[in-house]
């Protein structure tokens, strides 16, 4: 059985009553959720608020859910995109009215490969950051994806294309620097 | 598209280089370490600008010197 089946099985167990079944589709998505938020907003405490969050409204609405629809995975990613974005613009809109609460970004530098593509990826606008981590990282298709966003199957299609290139671009203007190339 | 990506070898390498570790933490929110959390966040100092020159430190020694020298005399000209 396909994992995504499985989850899928858990969140109808979970309708019926199982409680523990909520345990395990937990236990299955929290780390894609988290390494989503995380890679986008390079954030730990909103990766951890925006997971848990996103359980809270899962079990709040939990009859909302249609396995017809789509995959539980698309459905909570689609909860936590919606969330963490609210989220992010409340704290641009705070941020722009009092300037002194923005944080010191905290940067963890365990070796040079690892800074040059996470610098690459947030380097990324933020439409072509989302496209290419749910479908890279997540193997999302882009009918998926689009339905995360909320956005147009050809939009995802020309984002992925240009994040894929800029990404190359940027790479590959790294390595010329540091004459690795 | 994935297949497009699938060929580049270089970049896939590049991007499985992007690991992170998951944390542990329950399911369920707890709002005072939330509020914890954020006033323990390291926030910008807002005297840095002011901090970081000659004119600014200036300004940042006079005003409490100005400004208590006002106060006071308004309260000397409210008691005559």
């Amino acid at each position: 059985m396909r994992l995504s089946e499985r989850e899928d099985e858990f969140m109808i167990a979970y309708q019926n009553g199982d409680e523990e079944a909520l345990e395990k589709i937990y236990t299955l998505l929290r780390q894609p959720l988290y390494s989503f938020v995380f890679r986008y907003s390079r954030d730990e405490q909103l990766a951890i608020d925006i997971v848990q969050d996103t359980f809270v409204k899962l079990q709040r609405y939990k009859h909302d859910y249609n396995p017809r629809k789509g995959k539980l995975k698309s459905y909570l990613f689609q909860i936590a995109y919606r969330l963490m974005i609210t989220k992010l613009n409340r704290r641009k809109k705070w941020r722009s009215l009092l300037p002194f609460l923005t944080p010191i970004q905290k940067e963890e530098f365990l070796y040079i490969e690892r800074i040059t593509i996470r610098e690459a990826v947030a380097k990324l606008p933020e439409g072509q950051r989302e496209v290419v981590l749910l479908f890279y990282y997540h193997d999302m298709l882009q009918e998926e994806i689009a339905e995360i966003l909320g956005i147009p199957k050809g939009t995802v299609k020309s984002r992925l294309h240009m994040a894929i290139k800029r990404l190359r671009e940027e790479l590959e203007e790294e390595e010329y620097e540091t004459g690795s190339k | 598209m994935r297949q497009d990506l699938n060929k580049d070898h270089h970049l896939r390498k590049r991007l499985d280089e992007y690991h992170i570790d998951i944390p542990d933490f329950p399911m369920k929110p707890n709002r005072w370490e939330r509020f914890i959390h954020f006033l323990a966040s390291p926030a910008k100092d807002p005297l840095d600008p002011l901090i970081s020159t000659s004119n600014g430190l200036l300004v940042l020694k006079l005003v409490p010197i100005i400004g208590t020298t006002a106060i006071a005399f308004i309260q000397v000209l409210l008691i005559l």
